[in-house]
């Protein structure tokens, strides 16, 4: 049957410590009860302190280094540099192999370079959601629907490191390895495994220097000025945050909403809504647009660690994107209706 | 029970549900009920001939066959044959498994993601593209993005990315 796939995730074995815990109900309970309250608080502070410092080191350093990254069976090497200078982040990546596209992003604004295509991308490029200013919702997911562990030390590129990991306790979310810089904290590998444990994504830097001495030249575009025979593509601008109208009536559990808008993206004539939802460490994004017979597609996509279902509702095609399993992205997209 | 049976060959039964509604299809009226449906949607696609009570011909078939108790050789296969196999066998009912497209990797192995979750219904799969913009909007949002710096546009500048920046938008 094309469901058994899906199947253990409604039949997650009871932990030991939960076990024990109800058999010695009767004289023990309470006391276990007030000691796992205590640990489980402290394992969520735990967790949103490393994230806090991982997000902060990879603001506000200055490094460069190499990015090895792998989606699925292709692995790509990218170089990457960056300065935090007066409270201000420049950051510059040039892909190594094949066509040598860039991202520039500097004050408010990320630029893609694509040579290949004779293209530049301006996009206002901004991170909204970020540790530690998660809301408290978003807190009690993570802690709620991931277990976090700190594994150990070990190497990545030279440099020791501490590696943790956020364990989904449902089948609805990815399991997330972390390697931060023991010294910094600096995220320097990081691993999406699925439910069976196989990687789907990773990134890993093959070297890196942290507090490198960096000035602004080096995180200039290679095309200071865009060539005349480019084309520009200018983004749509920032989202309008607004009742839709419309709603997912089944998220899956640990999801709550943390934006709804609309956004005018390039090539529509009509705003499209937007509906993320968030389980603290991942994001999930509704897409709904009126549905055009001609350019649209159905269907589903795997990118690595990112999941695209595109289903089509009435008059409507709404598209869910996220870094969570094919499985949870179906079902937000098959529960999305009109308020 | 109808709207259960609607919503499964729909694709639309989530993890929680899919035992519940497995083990209610285990009696006639429900497979009744969907061969009917299938046979509906069957016609309206022009499509009649194939499954017309294919349920009872097979069961007919298996029960006139001798059954063959010697264990027969396993065959080295690769996964993609076994996940092809695998639709195969439940496309009598005109429902495949879910086919993975990675745009990455659009080599037949990634067909062997088969097993990843749910059904859809055959005319729904195609290729999907999906705009670049889409993608960029998503990011902004994704608490893990912001521990990589500019992490989340590896995937933007990737060399084999497909998910190109639209030009004939």
């Amino acid at each position: 049957m094309t469901g058994s796939g899906l199947r253990p995730y409604a039949r997650l074995p009871m932990p030991r410590v939960m076990r024990v815990a109800c058999s010695n109900a009767g004289r023990l309970a309470p006391a276990v009860f007030v000691l796992a309250l205590v640990a489980a608080s402290a394992r969520a502070d735990d967790a949103m302190q490393w994230l806090s410092r991982a997000s902060t080191a990879a603001r506000q350093l200055n490094y460069v280094g190499t990015i090895v990254y792998q989606i699925g069976p292709r692995v790509e090497t990218s170089r990457i540099t960056h300065l935090y200078e007066n409270d201000r982040e420049f950051a510059k990546l040039v892909n190594l192999d094949g066509p040598a596209r860039e991202v520039v992003r500097g004050d408010g604004e990320v630029r893609g370079f694509y040579p290949d295509a004779k293209l530049v991308r301006v996009e206002p490029g901004t991170f909204r959601n970020v540790f530690p200013s998660l809301s408290s919702e978003q807190q009690a997911s993570l802690s709620a629907y991931y277990a976090f562990r700190v594994v150990g030390e070990d190497r990545v590129g030279g440099r020791p490191v501490r590696v943790v990991v956020f364990e989904p306790k449902d089948g609805l979310r990815y399991g997330h390895r972390f390697w931060s810089d023991a010294a910094t904290g600096l995220l320097v590998k990081a691993r999406v495994v699925n439910e069976h444990g196989d990687p789907v994504e990773q990134f890993a830097f093959s070297d890196l220097t942290i507090n490198a001495r960096i000035d602004r030249a080096m995180v200039e575009p290679s095309w200071p000025a865009i060539p005349p025979d480019w084309k520009v593509l200018e983004g749509g601008g920032d989202v309008a945050v607004e009742s839709t109208g419309w709603t997912v009536t089944r998220t899956p559990p640990g999801f709550e909403k943390i934006m709804e808008g609309y956004r005018r993206l390039r090539g529509r004539r009509e705003r499209v809504a937007q509906l993320v939802y968030s389980d603290g460490l991942v994001s999930v994004s509704v897409f709904i647009e009126p549905f055009a017979s001609t350019s649209t597609s159905v269907g589903f996509m795997q990118k690595g660690g990112l999941n695209v279902y595109s289903v089509r509702q009435d008059d409507y095609l709404i598209t869910v994107m996220g870094e969570a399993p094919g499985a949870t992205v179906r079902q937000i997209a098959h529960s999305v209706t009109r308020r | 029970m109808n709207e259960s049976i609607s919503r499964l060959m729909d694709g639309e039964i989530d993890a929680a549900e899919m035992d519940t509604v497995c083990a209610m299809l285990k009696n006639d009226a429900a497979m009744t009920a969907w061969a009917c449906y299938h046979t509906i949607g069957d016609t309206l696609r022009g499509e009649t001939a194939v499954t017309r009570n294919i349920g009872m011909a097979v069961s007919h078939q298996l029960a006139s066959e001798p059954t063959v108790l010697a264990p027969r050789r396993a065959l080295a296969s690769a996964p993609a044959s076994w996940a092809w196999a695998a639709a195969a066998s439940v496309a009598a009912a005109t429902v495949v498994g879910w086919t993975a497209y990675s745009l990455i990797d659009s080599t037949p192995a990634s067909f062997a993601k088969a097993g990843e979750a749910g059904t859809m219904r055959a005319a729904q799969i195609r290729a999907l593209t999906v705009p670049q913009d889409y993608l960029l909007a998503h990011q902004e949002y994704a608490p893990a993005n912001a521990l990589q710096g500019v992490g989340p546009y590896l995937r933007d500048v990737a060399a084999t990315s497909p998910m190109r920046p639209a030009v004939a938008e």
